[in-house]
């Protein structure tokens, strides 16, 4: 027992069951015992979880990918043109985002891994970049399903049935579809890590790049792929956010990318590269989660939500620190 | 913090893509200028705005200068050079100075902040150039008109609104705008005002800092929490629409109202004829007002120092007439 609380997962956990009981006991007149309420938590975690699996394969690489929430824009200004304003059926719209939002992310690892330039410059650089783009895709206004006539009036068309599939529900309603891409994206990211040589490899480069190198692990190309995966996760999270406000807006997932990033430390994945997972992320993003959900339900005012959040973060980086003495 | 850092950095991405299109823009303004020339008569004086919008980055101040060019449009002797400051003062700063050095006929500015562009308006104003400050105010009243509106009174229109839509009684979700501005805080107040007295409970408020999935979580959390909402107040169309949909999908629309401020053409007015939102309170840009009060200046007329606008209510019942005016 008391070997799993010292493993990084059973610490990971540890947070998350401590998040519960602060839920159940402030649990906001019952709504916290409520099915709904975690039907609703684990969609609204689910465009910042998918956004942190493509982060927990590049952190592990030793790298950092600040693009994500930009890409995630330039994803749903896209999706949102070619499904309401073109209406391309979704068979088309989903891989022609996933490949925009993977050349957005090659590009950053290609930058990084061939050409030598810091993951944090390169992909603020993307950053910037792909915010342009979905800004100039979109020319400054949202792409909604009110669509300007060339006189100046509006026409309207019906939400597409592709952004509907995406924001509904299964099972009796109890279970969101954006929940259950999110939980593909793990299981997709966790036979990468775990199950595949690309997995090793990043592990191997984020532990000790130069050795790496030396015993024939293709760094380069690793290291664009994590990159580009993170850049289509990020993609995907775009159209499911363009789903959910049945419109793609260019200033949407401003500020993700560091949401993500605090999921994939929380669970204990190390910011040094190496070390880390996508179970763990997974604790995170609950973590994280359910955090915010207990401070919504319970009404707590924007300063002491931002407050306590800073704590929580402090606390469970310090206690991954006493694991490394 | 950092998110301002991300939106600073995010800002110098949309240069190139800006100055592309200006100078295409410009040229092709350029060459419709040089060939109509017997269009207009040679008799009458041409005129040249200068128009500084502190960002483009808001759809609201996209509509602004859209406002605008269209008035402009409607008057032949107006030629409106539009800058955009890409939200840098220092940038805003340069382009008064820009305008007052090229003897622009008139300024027309929307400041980014009013300390560090009161000093080269009133220069401006020195040399001769009057200037309208439209939408934030600037320090001192070295300017010659300012067209601005009311937060707190379009707030009080829509409590009023909600007072008589509701019946006097009921629940409300308050989803607010980023407590920390000033349009939030108005907004707010004056729907306080507008609902005093009432037996109008605000039984759930949120801050969603204008942030429509923001305002979805939110919503999800007060649908989870009260089994009676008789209505939503959201301090702009964004948020109401957010909420609509968290509504929408626990089967619970039917149950209540929505009620937005802003009425962009594409958005809350677009809401309301779908059926989204019950009404939205119009915040004016002042664009066509702008260009009133520009003509009325040039052709030596007097002007009020202040025009405060009033709002527009769009509802189901009037959105297909273009609204109806509040005093």
């Amino acid at each position: 027992m008391k070997k799993n609380f010292t493993s990084p997962a059973g610490r990971a956990f540890l947070a998350l069951v401590l998040v519960f009981i602060i839920g159940s006991i402030f649990n906001a007149d019952g709504a916290f015992f409520k099915l709904g309420t975690h039907r609703d938590t684990l969609r609204e975690m689910s465009v910042y979880g998918i956004l942190a699996c493509g982060m927990t394969m590049v952190i592990i690489s030793g790298g950092i990918d600040l693009s994500v929430g930009s890409i995630l824009a330039l994803a749903a200004v896209c999706s949102a043109k070619m499904a309401i304003h073109w209406g391309y059926s979704g068979w088309l719209v989903l891989p022609a985002c996933l490949i925009i939002g993977g050349l957005c992310g090659a590009v950053s690892g290609f930058l990084t891994a061939r050409l030598q330039i810091q993951p944090f410059i390169a992909t603020l650089a993307m950053m910037v970049l792909a915010r342009g783009l979905s800004k100039y895709a979109s020319g400054g206004m949202k792409v909604s399903t009110a669509i300007a006539n060339p006189d100046g009036t509006y026409r309207y068309v019906n939400v597409p049935p592709f952004f509907q599939d995406i924001d509904h529900r299964i099972l009796g309603g109890s279970f969101s579809v954006v929940t259950l891409i999110f939980i593909a994206c793990v299981l997709l990211g966790w036979l990468l890590m775990s199950k595949h040589r690309v997995g090793r490899y990043l592990y191997a480069i984020g532990g000790n790049e130069e050795s790496s190198r030396l015993s024939g692990v293709p760094v380069v190309g690793t290291k664009i792929f994590a990159y580009a995966m993170s850049g289509m996760f990020a993609a995907m999270a775009g159209i499911c956010q363009a789903a959910q406000e049945q419109q793609g807006d260019p200033e949407a997932g401003v500020g993700y990318e560091l949401i993500a990033i605090a999921m994939v430390v929380i669970g204990g994945t190390s910011l040094m590269g190496g070390r880390g997972g996508m179970g763990l992320t997974l604790l995170g993003v609950l973590t994280i989660g359910y955090l915010d959900k207990i401070l919504s339900i319970n009404a707590v005012p924007e300063a002491g939500r931002l407050v306590l959040t800073g704590i929580i973060i402090v606390i469970a980086v310090l206690t991954q620190r006493r694991r490394r003495t | 913090m950092n998110m301002k850092l991300i939106k600073i950095l995010a800002y110098p991405s949309l240069v190139l893509a800006v100055i592309a299109l200006t100078v295409g823009c410009r040229k092709s303004e350029d060459t419709q200028k040089a060939n109509s020339p017997a269009s207009s008569p040679p008799s009458q004086k041409q005129f040249v705005i200068g128009m500084s919008q502190c960002n483009l980055g808001e759809p609201w101040r996209v509509q602004m200068n859209a406002d605008i060019a269209a008035a402009a449009a409607k008057h032949p002797e107006l030629k409106v050079i539009f800058k955009d400051a890409q939200n840098d003062t220092l940038q805003q700063r340069a382009q008064v100075e820009e305008f007052a050095g090229s003897k622009v006929d008139l300024i027309i500015i929307s400041p980014k902040e009013a300390q560090p562009l009161t000093e080269p308006v009133a220069e401006a104003m020195d040399a001769g150039i009057p200037v309208i400050v439209l939408d934030r105010r600037l320090l001192g009243g070295k300017y010659t008109c300012f067209i601005g509106a009311n937060n707190e009174k379009i707030g009080k229109a829509a409590g009023e609104w909600i007072v008589k839509a509701l019946g006097g009684k009921g629940n409300v979700v308050e989803l607010m705008g980023l407590q920390t501005s000033t349009p939030g805080q108005d907004r707010h107040k004056g729907f306080l005002e507008g609902i005093a007295g009432s037996n109008i409970k605000v039984i759930f408020q949120a801050d969603m800092q204008w942030l429509e999935p923001r305002a979805r979580d939110e919503m999800e959390s007060a649908l989870a929490r009260y089994d009676n909402i008789n209505l939503v107040y959201a301090h702009n169309d964004d948020g109401a629409h957010g909420a609509y949909l968290a509504a929408k999908a626990a089967g619970r629309d039917k149950q209540m109202k929505f009620v937005g401020i802003d009425a962009l053409p594409q958005e809350g007015i677009a809401y309301v004829k779908q059926g989204i939102l019950d009404a939205t309170f119009q915040y004016p840009t002042g664009g066509a007002e702008a260009i009133d009060t520009a003509l009325k200046i040039l052709h030596g007329q007097a002007v009020p120092k202040e025009i405060v606008l009033g709002t527009r209510l769009f509802d189901a019942q009037n959105v297909a007439q273009g609204g109806e005016d509040l005093k």
